[in-house]
């Protein structure tokens, strides 16, 4: 779900982790007390288009731009998850008839939603059966390639969206500041998957980044991706206790990306995988340019009060392994 | 480095003290096929990796610097040895290894939210293993004593990362010069000199730890004893 100012989460579906590969937020649902991933298990993931609704863009032009969304995740050279378009319908996004639909829909009630992913899970075996992706028409849009002033940008929240439809949840990889209406203004981000969307008239959300190609890839690796990849993990602890929630960047100090992930245990183990590898530096950050059920559920005790850090040690990402165990300490702010 | 530019320098006086007491002597040229063995301590310098800027793309498309880093593999003494064959009385072939401990430094500043400079630190087994070349122009000082060479060669760069996890390999270039300094020569035995050898070079060393697959230069100083057979 993708707001202008805010985000919030489907109260349906929970974030969930499989050890030892638990990078990155990912969707998931418990299905017989066990935690399931909430991915697609057969490919190509067969999408429609509305027909329905439509007000600002014309209809081949909506296609087109969400073409181009879905071409933009398929091209990722290390992920195996593939799109391809099953046709125009009349049913609109949100019926639960097996069919992935695309749509506008008119919502002025959320006000603070661009568009927003649902899902239809089987609750016996977990598996994903649909998702549907709806555009706010209480907003206005725009498919021109340089954008337009005062509309959003339909290839880039249709960008967000499709990461949440192949299962991908959240990034913490941005900067905001609050605006004094209320709400929150991105200064920058570094991944499209990034709760809060840039301002009407930008188009630099239609660029995948290092951190939401390694999502995917960790999602859906192509076959050898794991030889010839790895992984960094460790634990963060805040005067010797272990926090939820804290977001962990890895930067590749040779090439110059960023990856993110977060605390998602108990005991504040944090891993990110399918990183490519080399050096890393990591740094320490509390979720505080989103709001925090943006990226899980309210009833975490997600820790914000602590200070950003460095890691003083490098971290060496090994092909085919892991880093071994980072100590992270923090320290209340 | 300390600890290596110390050696050097008491080499390097131990050399001259001994020079004075065999300033009058004669010194036999080392013939074809002589083998020629050294020891001793090498000091390679400071190598710039790069800088990198942990940048966020702004609504614009520009960037938005979060923090920036500065990689390093500090300057590390360490250990040589080589195995010399002289294949004319001017020229000589050895084969040479090293191992060090280099220090890999990320500097990390300017953080946007204020967290405290760093540098990251790990330190890396750094081993090479090469051939080169050494060639001693027909200049002698001291009696033939003090003999300056130049020298060129080639080997493989080992570096391994300190958790064991990771494996880095690469080249090295170098080219320098120096001075042997006999302390002990004779024209026959088995032992036909001892002396003492001080040399320097510029090592390109490429891939390993480096960012790119490009050359990057530093310098070193080696010192070493050796015995000739």
């Amino acid at each position: 779900m993708r707001r202008p100012l805010a985000a919030i989460v489907a109260a349906a579906l929970v974030f969930v982790q499989a050890p030892p590969a638990y990078a990155y937020l990912k969707f998931g649902v418990t299905v017989g007390g066990q935690a399931i991933t909430l991915k697609w298990t057969q490919t190509p993931v067969r999408y429609s288009i509305s027909n329905q609704g439509i007000t600002d863009v014309p209809l081949a032009d909506f296609q087109a731009a969400v073409d181009r969304a879905f071409a933009t995740w398929q091209a990722v050279p290390t992920a195996s998850i593939s799109y391809q378009f099953a046709g125009v319908t009349a049913a609109q996004p949100g019926r639960d008839d097996g069919l992935s639909t695309l749509g506008f829909q008119n919502r002025p009630e959320l006000d603070r939603v661009l568009a927003s992913t649902s899902f239809l899970i089987d609750r016996v075996n977990g598996a994903l059966l649909e998702s549907d992706i709806f555009f706010n028409t209480a907003f206005q849009w725009s498919v021109a390639p340089a954008g337009a002033t005062g509309r959003f940008d339909l290839e880039s929240t249709a960008l967000h969206e499709i990461g949440h439809m192949s299962g991908l949840g959240h990034s913490a990889l941005g900067e905001t500041e609050l605006r004094d209406g209320g709400g929150r203004r991105v200064l920058a981000a570094e991944s499209v998957m990034f709760p809060i969307a840039f301002s009407a008239g930008s188009v630099a959300g239609r660029t995948l980044k290092a951190d939401d190609i390694t999502g995917i890839t960790d999602l859906y690796p192509e076959a050898d991706f794991a030889r010839t990849s790895g992984s960094v993990s460790g634990r963060v602890t805040k005067e010797g206790q272990p926090i939820f929630g804290a977001h962990i960047v890895a930067f590749d100090v040779a090439r110059g990306t960023s990856v993110g992930s977060f605390t998602l245990t108990a005991d504040g183990q944090f891993s990110i995988g399918s990183l490519t590898p080399g050096i890393y530096i990591l740094r320490a950050e509390p979720i505080d340019d989103a709001d925090v059920d943006s990226f899980f559920d309210a009833a975490r005790n997600t820790d914000i009060d602590f200070r950003v850090v460095f890691v003083d040690r490098v971290v060496v990402v090994p092909k085919g392994g892991d880093s071994g165990d980072v100590a992270v300490a923090v320290v209340r702010k | 480095m300390k600890r290596s530019t110390l050696v050097a320098i008491g080499l390097c006086i131990l050399a001259v003290g001994s020079s004075r007491a065999a300033a009058a002597q004669s010194v036999p040229a080392a013939g074809p096929g002589r083998l020629e063995v050294s020891f001793g301590a090498l000091w390679i310098g400071q190598l710039a990796l790069g800088s990198n800027d942990a940048n966020d793309t702004t609504p614009t498309g520009g960037t938005l610097k979060i923090f920036s880093t500065s990689t390093d593999l500090g300057g590390v003494a360490g250990l040589e040895a080589r195995v010399g064959v002289r294949l004319l009385q001017s020229l000589e072939a050895e084969a040479e290894g090293s191992y060090g401990t280099p220090q890999l430094k990320v500097t990390i500043t300017g953080d946007i939210e204020n967290a405290p400079d760093v540098t990251a630190t790990e330190s890396v087994q750094q081993f090479t293993v090469g051939a080169g070349v050494v060639w001693h122009p027909p200049v002698q000082a001291a009696s033939g004593r003090l003999a300056p060479f130049v020298s060129g060669g080639v080997g493989q760069l080992r570096q391994i990362h300190e958790e064991k996890t990771s494996l880095e390999t690469g080249l090295y270039y170098y080219a320098g010069g120096g001075v042997k300094w006999l302390l002990f020569a004779r024209p026959h035995g088995f032992v036909n000199a001892i002396g003492l050898r001080v040399d320097a070079r510029a090592i390109v060393r490429t891939k390993g730890v480096a960012f790119d697959d490009g050359g990057h230069t530093s310098p070193a100083i080696g010192a070493s004893a050796f015995v000739r057979f």
